[in-house]
């Protein structure tokens, strides 16, 4: 048989496939007929033995490629994206990331880099003068110190709604940055890291020696707990990936990187979730108008359940067969 | 990965893939000409879509009298747009955004298969690092030129390749209406099969052959007409672009001429005496011409 007699026999095959194509290129293959579906794979199969054929049997070149083309499109269609399942992605944050973190090096890593030089930071702005003023500058300086003049009670209660959009949209942003820094070998998420810890620890201990501590204070109180757990989160998600190029477990670096990569991306949406949490206390909580033991009492909630998430659900337990 | 053919000598951006039926096929990844056109594309329409959004809350929540609780909406909105937008599309679009669709680009896992919600999440989120520094993506233009899929570092952590996939539409094979060649190709010996290499060069010489002149179409062929014209014996003097044609016909497209009358073949006289003549259209297709490799470059 010569290849334009061959050609001419399949053609009608493959103008029926690449016309379902077109079909499963409109609406998903999880949503065709069964019938269609079989024709579908039916063809597909024949195609791959055509374009097999014309490999062995070194057809032109132009229908070589178009044989290529349509196998592409149409394994691509019958081979889809698994989308995201409720139940996968509440195991895996609610079970795999609290198990994993239990025992996280880069956890302990990132929480060490965070408070050591937080604290550090703001034992240095209470004792040396011109600490805060290099840090934080004049200007931001001088803002906060406005920003928290007045007491919290009389703050605009019509800005709320602005103010947790605005939360939302830089803080938890900062987070996945810092998660996408620490991709640089972990050297991006530990300076993001220490930057964030030396800037909040000045504030802090700036704001201790100014009379506007009690204002500060009570304002932060609240949405501490969450949102500073979320910034070690994200970068020790961050150093994670970072970290698994230097210390690759005997595997290619690549390789280690992309299993760090898949354990560390729940880790940082556990991170983006708390910021978002803390964001909604931030916006509402955090200046209402209410006795400080109320705000008091969200904080101690809040570490309770951060207390409940890491350590209840993260104690290493036999896995359940 | 491992799975994968990746031969290290590759020169052009096509990588090989084996489905699960057993068959290796190519695709051509996608160079940065194509996935920058593609993101402008997705940056505009998320613009679109979030000023569009934002009149929308800013109206109805204006008219419910919560103006800043609709800007509030607006902010977060536009987190999850400029964080999420990648990788929900490519979830659900299998492994497509809008701009990725109108520039016939996919993503696809290095290993063939799809791509999971993880890995478009993650890709999409890396992107921050790749756009470094003030997003004129040095970062992942650097790291896609280091490796043979053009990826980025969002792709290499998440085992990503952004391939092309473009629609071509079948034209069938070429073919030739001049009466000459089809005259010429009865005068080739009915024993003639052409070696894997010579269909190949034939197939491309006459898929560009239109593009030259006839002078330089004849200075071309005449490498490959001139030992195939003394093969089978035919007179010099005939026109080596012909030739080529008539031999390509013979080899794709028509038969041997089964009439007896045709001119005396002096190409069977010469033939070695122990070669077995293959029949015509038989089943080896490595059969015949051989020692012809040499002039085909």
């Amino acid at each position: 048989m010569k290849v334009s007699e061959l050609l001419q026999a399949r053609r009608k095959d493959w103008d029926e496939l690449e016309t379902l194509c077109v079909q499963f290129e409109g609406k998903s293959s999880a949503r065709q007929m069964p019938a269609t579906l079989t024709r579908f794979a039916a063809l597909y199969r024949s195609l791959c033995a055509d374009l097999a054929l014309a490999e062995a049997y070194q057809f032109p070149p132009e229908v070589t490629r178009y044989l290529h083309r349509l196998v592409g499109r149409a394994h691509n269609q019958l081979y889809r994206s698994r989308e995201f399942t409720v139940s996968t992605w509440a195991r895996t944050l609610l079970f795999d990331v609290p198990q994993r973190l239990f025992n996280d090096a880069y956890l302990r890593l990132a929480f060490v880099i965070f408070w050591g030089a937080f604290f550090l930071s703001a034992v240095l702005a209470t004792s040396q003068p011109g600490f805060s003023e290099t840090v934080l500058g004049a200007e931001q300086m001088q803002m906060m110190e406005e920003m928290y003049s007045s007491p919290i009670s009389s703050l605009d209660s019509e800005a709320r709604g602005f103010m947790l959009g605005f939360y939302i949209y830089n803080n938890a942003g900062i987070g996945l940055r810092c998660f996408a820094f620490g991709l640089v070998y972990g050297i991006g998420g530990i300076l993001v890291t220490f930057y964030n810890a030396v800037t909040l620890g000045t504030v802090f201990g700036h704001m201790s020696t100014l009379k506007q501590w009690d204002n500060f204070s009570e304002f932060v109180t609240a949405h501490g707990p969450f949102e500073l757990t979320a910034i070690v989160l994200s970068a020790a998600a961050g150093m994670r990936m970072g970290f698994a190029l230097i210390n690759t477990g005997g595997m290619r670096r690549i390789a280690a990187l992309q299993r760090a990569a898949v354990e560390a991306t729940p880790v940082a949406c556990v991170g983006m979730l708390l910021f978002i949490m803390a964001a909604l206390i931030e916006a509402y909580v955090s200046p209402a108008p209410v006795p400080y033991s109320y705000k008091a009492g969200v904080a101690v909630l809040s570490a309770g359940l951060l207390m409940f998430y890491f350590v209840g659900l993260g104690i290493p337990r036999e896995e359940r067969q | 990965m491992e799975g994968m053919a990746l031969e290290n000598h590759q020169l052009d951006t096509s990588i090989e893939i084996i489905t699960p039926e057993n068959v290796s096929f190519r695709y051509h990844v996608a160079g940065p000409f194509r996935r920058l056109p593609a993101y402008l594309i997705d940056c505009v329409l998320q613009i679109v879509i979030w000023v569009a959004s934002s009149l929308l809350l800013a109206f109805v929540f204006g008219m419910a009298g919560l103006p800043s609780l609709g800007m509030g909406f607006s902010l977060a909105f536009l987190f999850v747009l400029s964080w999420f937008y990648g990788g929900l599309f490519e979830t659900y679009w299998n492994g497509q955004t809008p701009g990725k669709r109108l520039m016939s680009v996919r993503v696809i896992s290095t290993d063939g298969q799809p791509i999971n919600g993880l890995q478009a999440v993650l890709r999409n989120f890396l992107r921050a690092i790749d756009a470094q520094p003030f997003f004129l993506f040095q970062v992942g233009l650097f790291s896609s030129m280091m490796n043979d899929r053009f990826q980025r570092l969002g792709d290499l952590a998440s085992g990503t390749m952004v391939i092309v996939e473009e629609r071509e539409w079948f034209r069938g094979i070429i073919r030739i209406d001049e009466p000459e060649v089809a005259r010429l190709a009865q005068r080739i010996p009915p024993s003639f099969q052409a070696t894997p290499s010579l269909a190949k060069a034939l197939a491309a010489y006459v898929q560009r052959r239109m593009a030259f002149p006839v002078m330089r179409r004849i200075e071309v062929a005449r490498h490959l007409a001139e030992p195939l014209i003394r093969r089978f014996g035919l007179p010099e003097g005939i026109n080596p672009d012909h030739l080529l044609c008539a031999v390509y016909q013979r080899a794709f497209i028509t038969d041997a001429p089964v009439d007896v009358e045709r001119p005396a073949n002096p190409f069977q006289h010469s033939l070695p005496a122990q070669a077995p003549l293959p029949t015509t259209g038989g089943d080896n297709p490595f059969a015949g011409l051989r020692g012809m490799e040499r002039s085909e470059v």
